[in-house]
């Protein structure tokens, strides 16, 4: 009975200590995000001018957070109060409840290495267009209204190259379990498949609505789209439950295509796979960063269009590539080691090209619709 | 040794309370000041003229249905990539196949006009 | 000029007069009963120096007289038959008192130009005073629409024809029309600056807000905080006949589906619309069914408070039309002031003006680029790095003027200030070698991104006939394929001696506007180049001016190729020290005339980015 009890609360504290770890972690995201914006747009970020916010600002985020805490929470009248408070709570549950299956290094840095952990992320994290729809339809706001569809026509649509990508390091490894994928990963696995690391990142900014997938809050078209009435600290769980997802998703790629905690000596001092972890993730993170800082936003029906039209076929094909690659060589005799890995990168890269060629195509074909279509009218 | 999916229920609780923390923090903290005028609804300072809550273009639900019948097909296919290494060749094909058949169905969408924006 | 009568070439006055016998006449100065019966004048103590030889001998109007009934016919023709097809302001003047043998009548103005330039044909229609109509032209000249609207806003002309006839600046129940003479302001003090309480002898001023009730008290009465917090269900009457007619618009019966449609107010308080712009979107889905552009929230009574100010008290003024450009401002108003008085400017002050006028060219341009990318949803990334490059021009403009953004620079006759030493140095720095560098780096930026391109190629595409025909202006007009230019149609200046290109594209469309200024941002450059290598030294005044300057009575209207577009000043002169009638030919105004065309059937996204490539500014818009 103590023995169970003595799990149950060490099992709860861990929880508690990994439910915590992506809050801390972002609040300094956060800051690190605004910093690389700011470069990029030849400004500073986030500095000490007005008042003293740490070493660099460090703790900018943190003085913003007991900021918006003090901020008065307005529910529209006319809204559907319930829903209306429940999609900000339902949005950073969600977003922790992915952390659930994360491996931050070999043993023990994880809740749970649950044999289902791949489908358990793609599971839980489609709930997160519930809480879009529940906060864009609930506010009785047009933007809002607006805002809550497109989130939902295109955040449910990018699930599918997501999921058809994820498969394939399921089908290298043979396992859903993340730990299995990691260490299957003696050659990262984004040197193996590139194009399904490729399709998987992209599906994933689309995932978390991030530019220039940004159709769901498009600010300069529906104001702040489906959180337009938000105010207070539940704009902020928006925010928050926003940030969280953009490193959840760069952890995930990490863990899928990166090699996940692996790293030099991380056998002799474990924690050091957290670190390695992080600083993969920090590096796809800043990739959607830069995208943020660096792209306008797309319309509806292109981004639609580039699901339903690129992503899809791309996932379905590079799906049958691989596993018609590997089943082959495998009969022919190189099951195993870097040989298999440079085979199914070849085959990546022939249809890498194939693609690019195709693309290209089509291009020319669309260019050469434009310049014939109209002739200018000339006067004086 | 608890269920793992124990833990997972365990760690859904934890992450419920991490969400309904802060929001529960502000509403203890926050000034409640309210007036007509601040819950009105905001469109860019005009009065909302209409219904908001209307049938909506069906358009959307075109997509949705799309990403439903092709979602399912996608978790068929969590079990087969599993099992793949124990997979014979011909296996694979047959799954193949079965990719085939959804991109067909895709084509036949395309063709349809139905991924169009209207 | 000899071979013009009344401002207007004589073949078309006697292409006129052959086709309307007797119907027309020129507008020539109508006989007075004595020297001081000018409107508004004889009581005026600045007015009565004026000579009377110097009134009789300038025509009064320019252009001819047209009866209201051959109004539309004479317009066709025009139109039709002698290629005047571009309507460029169209405005009226109230004259509340008889002059010499006319009664009290509004005298609406038609100006119209050419393509291949030539000076212009004005029209004068008169209407009475009570009950004033005239047929409107917005069923066959789509660039009336908005300016009718503003008429009949401001002074009371219904048209007879209109198809939308709703006030445009002031809301739907506003009591009078403002810019009739007899309208008075609330606080009313004088008809015309500078007031007794103030000047000559100074004594202590009264401000309006001195006489309000609450004086400098910032503490609300209570009555006051519940009245402001009360939530009005009904909508005012200006909101109701505006969504009655969103409801009947473009309404399509044969839709395959049926869907609920909703009404959307974009604006006024949008990220997206420029300041206080509204668009009020009928949309089905994310398509726009029918747009209304609703305009009047930065109205701050520009042109009466003009008509009040001395001549010389407007240019500061100007600066804050388009506020991004307040140098093509000032020069435009100096230009109708300096065609009023004949004067002539002196070379060093001409180049300068040029300078001024390019570098500010350069820098709308260069923003109207940033922002469009923020319209198109880049975060903020565009439009700050042309911010970067607007603050090296505005030290220049800070340098020379005083002033980074108001600069009231310009001078009729000249400028105000010699340029400090060593600015030409420092211009030619930043034109040879930092400004080429960064807009080449934004140029690809912008136009190289295929995510720019999927946004704006063959998005809102206006074809170059709706263009002309609905009075747009500047790049917006160039990048439907139409080589005009006014400072090579109608050089004004000294801009027919520099060599640059009037570079047009082809396809009209939000691509092209904002290509187009990249375009022009080169060609600016250029003549910046050869500005200022051959800026001579010498006198920047031609005369000296004095406060309560005089400008002899006649009408003029004068135009420039602002940034934006054609930027006119509608000047009448009664002889005396304020304007008659101050009129801004609003190029932002009128390029927003096609903009519910062209937004018809897009996504709501699109709105945004054609809205951008248009490049508005409010502050122009409703003056």
């Amino acid at each position: 009975m103590t023995g169970l009890g003595g799990e149950v609360i060490r099992t709860l504290l861990g929880a508690f200590a990994m439910a915590l770890f992506p809050l801390v972690v972002v609040v300094f995201l956060i800051w690190e995000a605004r910093k690389v914006i700011g470069r990029m747009q030849d400004r500073l970020g986030p500095t000490n001018a007005g008042t003293y916010a740490g070493p660099f600002a460090l703790f900018q985020t943190v003085a913003d957070g007991i900021k918006i805490l003090t901020k008065e929470l307005i529910i529209p009248t006319g809204a559907d109060r319930g829903v209306f408070v429940a999609a900000p709570i339902l949005v950073v549950t969600v977003a922790i409840a992915v952390w659930a299956v994360i491996p931050l290094g070999p043993t023990g840095l994880q809740v749970v290495d649950l044999d289902i952990g791949a489908f358990y992320v793609v599971a839980i994290s489609a709930l997160a267009p519930f809480s879009m729809i529940m906060a864009g339809w609930s506010s009785r706001n047009k933007y809002a209204e607006v805002g809550a569809f497109r989130a939902v026509s295109q955040i449910v649509g990018y699930e599918i190259p997501q999921v058809l990508a994820l498969l394939i390091p399921v089908l290298l490894t043979g396992s859903l379990s993340l730990q299995d994928i990691i260490r299957a990963q003696d050659i990262a696995f984004i040197f193996v498949v590139p194009l399904a690391a490729f399709s998987f990142l992209i599906a994933c900014v689309a995932e978390v609505g991030r530019l220039p997938f940004e159709l769901a809050e498009a600010d300069s078209e529906i104001v702040a789209g489906y959180f337009t009435e938000y105010s207070g600290m539940m704009f902020g769980a928006f925010y928050l439950g926003e940030f969280i997802n953009n490193l959840t998703v760069s952890v995930i790629f990490s863990v899928l295509f990166l090699g996940g905690w692996r790293g030099p000596w991380v056998d002799q001092v474990p924690w050091l796979g957290a670190v390695w972890l992080m600083a993969k993730a920090l590096l796809v993170f800043n990739v959607l960063v830069l995208f943020w800082a660096a792209m306008p936003r797309l319309r509806i029906d292109q981004v639609l269009a580039f699901n339903w039209k690129f992503m899809v076929p791309l996932g379905l094909v590079e799906l049958v590539t691989v596993a018609i690659a590997d089943k082959t060589m495998e009969s022919l005799g190189v099951a195993q080691g870097w040989e298999r890995s440079a085979g199914l990168l070849v085959a990546n890269l022939v249809l890498g090209l194939a693609i690019v060629g195709v693309l290209s195509l089509v291009g020319r074909e669309a260019k050469r619709r434009r310049s014939f279509r109209r002739p200018g009218v000339g006067a004086a | 040794m608890i269920h793992p999916f124990a833990v997972v229920g365990l760690f859904l609780v934890v992450s419920l309370i991490f969400g309904v923390a802060p929001i529960a923090l502000a509403w203890l903290l926050s000034p409640k000041k309210l007036n007509p005028r601040k819950q009105q609804v905001y469109e860019s300072g005009n009065p909302t003229f209409g219904e908001t809550w209307i049938e909506f273009k069906p358009q959307y639900y075109l997509f949705g249905l799309a990403f439903l019948a092709f979602d399912v097909e996608a978790a068929f296919l969590f079990p087969w990539a599993l099992a793949y290494n124990q997979l014979a060749l011909y296996a694979v094909f047959e799954a193949a196949v079965f990719l085939g058949l959804l991109g067909v169905s895709l084509v036949f969408v395309w063709r349809k006009g139905w991924l169009e924006w209207m | 000029m000899a071979d013009t009568i009344n401002g207007m070439p004589v073949e078309v006055w006697e292409k006129l007069q052959a086709r309307f016998p007797g119907a027309l006449h020129p507008a020539q100065p109508p006989e007075r009963g004595d020297a001081e019966g000018y409107p508004q004048g004889g009581e005026h103590r600045m007015t009565r120096s004026v000579s009377r030889s110097v009134l009789q001998n300038r025509p009064r109007y320019e252009g001819v007289l047209v009866h209201s009934r051959h109004l539309l016919d004479v317009m066709r023709f025009l139109r039709d038959e002698l290629g005047y097809v571009m309507l460029s302001s169209l405005t009226a003047v109230d004259y509340p008192e008889a002059v010499g043998q006319l009664p009290p009548h509004i005298d609406v103005v038609y100006h119209l130009f050419r393509l291949e330039g030539g000076g212009y044909v004005v029209l004068h229609v008169h209407t009475a005073r009570e009950g004033a109509i005239l047929p409107s032209l917005t069923p066959e000249f789509a660039a009336a629409n908005l300016q009718e609207r503003e008429v009949w806003d401001m002074f009371g002309v219904r048209f007879d024809g209109h198809p939308d006839l709703r006030r445009l600046l002031m809301w739907e129940g506003f009591d009078g029309f403002p810019l009739r003479k007899d309208w008075r302001e609330a606080y009313f003090e004088e008809e015309h600056k500078p007031f007794r309480s103030r000047f000559p002898e100074g004594g202590s001023p009264l401000y309006a807000e001195e006489r309000t009730p609450y004086h400098a008290n910032v503490r609300y009465s209570r009555e006051f905080a519940e009245h402001n917090l009360h939530v009005d269900e009904d909508f005012s009457e200006a909101d109701a006949l505006l969504y009655e007619r969103m409801l009947s618009a473009d309404r399509d019966t044969d839709k395959p589906l049926k869907t609920e449609e909703m009404i959307l107010n974009m604006g006024p308080h949008h990220p997206s619309t420029h300041g206080v712009f509204r668009m009020a979107v009928r949309l089905d889905g994310e398509t726009v069914r029918h747009l209304e552009p609703v305009f009047g929230y930065l109205h701050r009574c520009h042109e009466k408070i003009g008509e009040r100010n001395t001549w010389l008290q407007n240019i500061p003024y100007t600066d804050r039309l388009d506020y991004i450009n307040g140098m093509t401002n000032n020069l435009a108003y100096c230009l109708a002031m300096e065609k009023l008085l004949g004067w002539e400017v002196p070379e060093r002050a001409e180049y300068i003006r040029v300078i001024m006028a390019e570098l500010s060219r350069v820098v709308n341009h260069v923003l109207a680029a940033g922002f469009f990318s923020n319209e198109i949803g880049m975060y903020f990334t565009g439009s700050l790095y042309a911010l970067e490059e607007r603050e090296l021009v505005l030290d220049l403009f800070e340098a020379a003027a005083g002033g980074r953004m108001m600069f009231n620079y310009m001078r009729p006759g000249g400028i105000a200030r010699d340029l400090p030493e060593g600015w030409i140095e420092r211009a030619r720095a930043l034109v040879r070698g930092r400004l080429p560098k960064k807009v080449k780096q934004m140029q690809s930026f912008l136009l190289d991104n295929e995510i720019v391109r999927a946004r704006s190629v063959n998005v809102g595409m206006l074809s170059a006939h709706d263009a002309i025909a609905s009075g747009v202006s500047g790049p917006v007009l160039r990048a439907c394929g139409v080589r005009y230019d006014i400072r090579r149609a109608e050089p004004y200046g000294i801009y027919d001696r520099f060599a640059f290109d009037v570079v047009t594209r082809e396809h009209g469309d939000a691509f092209d506007r904002v290509a187009l200024r990249f375009d022009e941002v080169w060609e600016s450059l250029r003549i910046l180049e050869q500005a200022l290598d051959a800026i001579p030294e010498g006198p920047i005044q031609s005369h000296r001016l004095s406060p309560k300057m005089l400008i002899p009575p006649g009408e003029t209207y004068a135009r420039i190729e602002a940034p934006k577009g054609e930027l006119g000043f509608y000047l009448v002169s009664d002889g005396g020290a304020n304007p008659y009638r101050y009129h801004i030919r609003a190029t932002s105004l009128l390029n927003l005339t096609p903009l519910s065309a062209l937004t018809r059937g897009v996504k709501i996204a699109d709105v945004v980015s054609i809205l951008g490539s248009i490049d508005l500014t409010m502050g122009e818009v409703d003056r």
